[in-house]
């Protein structure tokens, strides 16, 4: 910052420079294996019987994998999504490249894939039955942390990379660590209690005020207007 | 297909019914709730999301009116601490302290500036503005604050040596003076260079006793005035008498009788 002196010249000021104490990192307890898994294309165990589509575990917030477990930052989704193996190896590689496995390591917070997608083959019409397993894909709702990288590093040097793996997951996501995730739920919450708006869709809904239940789903009333299908609206309060 | 749609109705008969129920009708058209597109909001939800958005709070003053916020409650840097600390002694054990403002000079003409100016008995020092402005509020220095803007430098010594500390300063024209405190006493470039041009203290001190004693110097030679005068004058009479009678041989009895 040049401040300026008189004549409206900028004078070039150097202060103190202030000496900041190097990271601790004595509370980090490494896994055996710092790098990730590799999690496989199709379970162990096939599943023989095709499941039905269940949309539902997409929907919503999640209420597993929301916290650190033992990495200090990690990628938070934004929206539901199913993870398949591409994306999978997607995630595993670059880490894997990005990381020094001597001082840092990585920890998955999602399962393998387990859940069978079918898909009817091209070109044909409507019915004949349900159509052969196409792929397994891991279901992922909002909320949800992917991936947690730890070790001796600075989120400077990690979220670069983490930020081009959260790019290319299908759905919106964002690199995190410990402090930037407290403050993220301390802002939400900070706007929930001093939103100076008397109405809001918890309320009208609670109390289905104007009958707008009659517009709205049965499940409005656990999502209160902050989710429409898989997408998360983080502007809503 | 049929057989399903008249069973659903659960209407009997053999003919169509034109009634439908809403239930079943509406979820064969249509998209699932979760859908991969961004789902079409009926217009009443529409309406209620924008009803029902966020209104951030207003305070009464806007806080751009407020005064800013200082970085007070920040808390004290020890590093900071340190050099404020050694400012404070460096101000206390020297007679002589010079503000000078300090431009870029080449790194072997500051190592021979440094050194003649240690030859004389003056150490340079490097000050930050942020460090020694507090410093200088809070001691007697506090007229010096003003030449505390830009990069400086204090020339401090614990002996009063100007004549020598401007001859050096001069071959160097990238350090300007900007002023000083000599003996408690602030002065600015011209003063200091009045106290270099004043003479050294032992001559000075011989002058005020010189002209503190010039008075009773004088008392004798006022005392012996009177006697001296007329001696003089009688000089000057037995001179002329000696003039006068030198051509005509004035007789002694003469010189006697005029006495």
């Amino acid at each position: 910052v040049c401040p300026a002196g008189p004549g409206g010249v900028a004078v070039p000021r150097a202060g103190l420079k202030k000496l900041a104490l190097p990271p601790d990192y004595s509370g980090i307890t490494f896994p055996e294996k710092p790098k990730l898994k590799f999690m496989d294309k199709v379970p162990a165990v096939p599943k023989v019987q095709r499941e039905p589509r269940r949309l539902r575990d997409i929907r919503g917030p999640s209420q597993v994998a929301t916290d650190f477990i033992q990495g200090q930052y990690g990628i938070l989704a934004l929206g539901g999504g199913y993870l398949h193996w591409g994306h999978f190896e997607m995630i595993r590689l670059s880490i894997g490249r990005s990381i020094d496995p001597k001082s840092m390591f990585a920890v998955w917070r999602v399962p393998a894939p387990c859940k069978s997608v079918t898909r009817k083959s091209l070109g044909h019409r409507m019915g004949g039955g349900k159509g052969p397993v196409d792929r397994y894909v891991t279901a992922v709702k909002s909320g949800r942390l992917v991936v947690e990288v730890g070790g001796r590093c600075e989120f400077g040097e990690v979220r670069p990379f983490l930020a081009r793996v959260a790019q290319k997951l299908p759905f919106p996501a964002v690199p995190v660590s410990r402090e930037s995730l407290r403050e993220m739920r301390r802002e939400e919450e900070e706007k929930r209690l001093d939103n100076q708006n008397p109405w809001t869709f918890e309320r009208v809904v609670a109390s289905n005020m104007l009958g707008m239940r009659k517009y709205l789903s049965p499940y409005d009333l656990q999502l209160k207007g902050r989710y429409w299908g898989k997408f998360f609206l983080k502007h809503r309060v | 297909a049929v057989a399903a749609k008249m069973a659903a109705l659960g209407g009997g008969g053999a003919r169509w019914r034109r009634a439908w129920l809403p239930g079943l009708q509406l979820l064969r058209r249509g998209s699932k709730a979760v859908t991969r597109h961004w789902k079409a909001m009926s217009f009443q939800r529409q309406k209620l999301l924008a009803v029902t958005e966020y209104v951030p709070p207003r305070p009464a003053v806007p806080p751009r009116c407020l005064p800013r916020p200082t970085g007070q409650g920040r808390e004290e840097d020890g590093h900071a601490r340190v050099l404020r600390r050694q400012v404070e002694e460096t101000l206390r054990s020297s007679r002589m302290v010079a503000v000078c403002q300090y431009n870029s000079v080449p790194a072997e003409e500051a190592v021979t500036l440094r050194h003649y100016l240690r030859k004389h008995g003056i150490h340079v020092k490097f000050v930050l503005n942020e460090v020694v402005r507090p410093v200088l509020a809070r001691s007697k220095y506090r007229n010096l604050l003003p030449l505390f803007v830009c990069r400086n430098v204090l020339l401090v010594s614990p002996e009063t040596r100007a004549r020598e500390m401007l001859r050096v300063l001069k071959r160097v024209p990238q350090v300007n003076l900007l002023g000083a405190c000599i003996d408690d006493t602030i002065l600015s470039r011209q003063g200091v260079e009045n106290f270099a041009r004043l003479p050294p203290l032992e001559v000075s001190q011989g002058q005020t006793v010189a002209a503190l004693s010039l008075l009773s110097s004088q008392t004798s030679s006022l005392l012996q005035r009177g006697p001296a005068h007329l001696t003089a004058l009688l000089d000057e009479h037995i001179r002329r008498l000696r003039e006068a009678a030198g051509p005509t041989e004035p007789a002694p009895g003469q010189s006697t009788g005029n006495q």
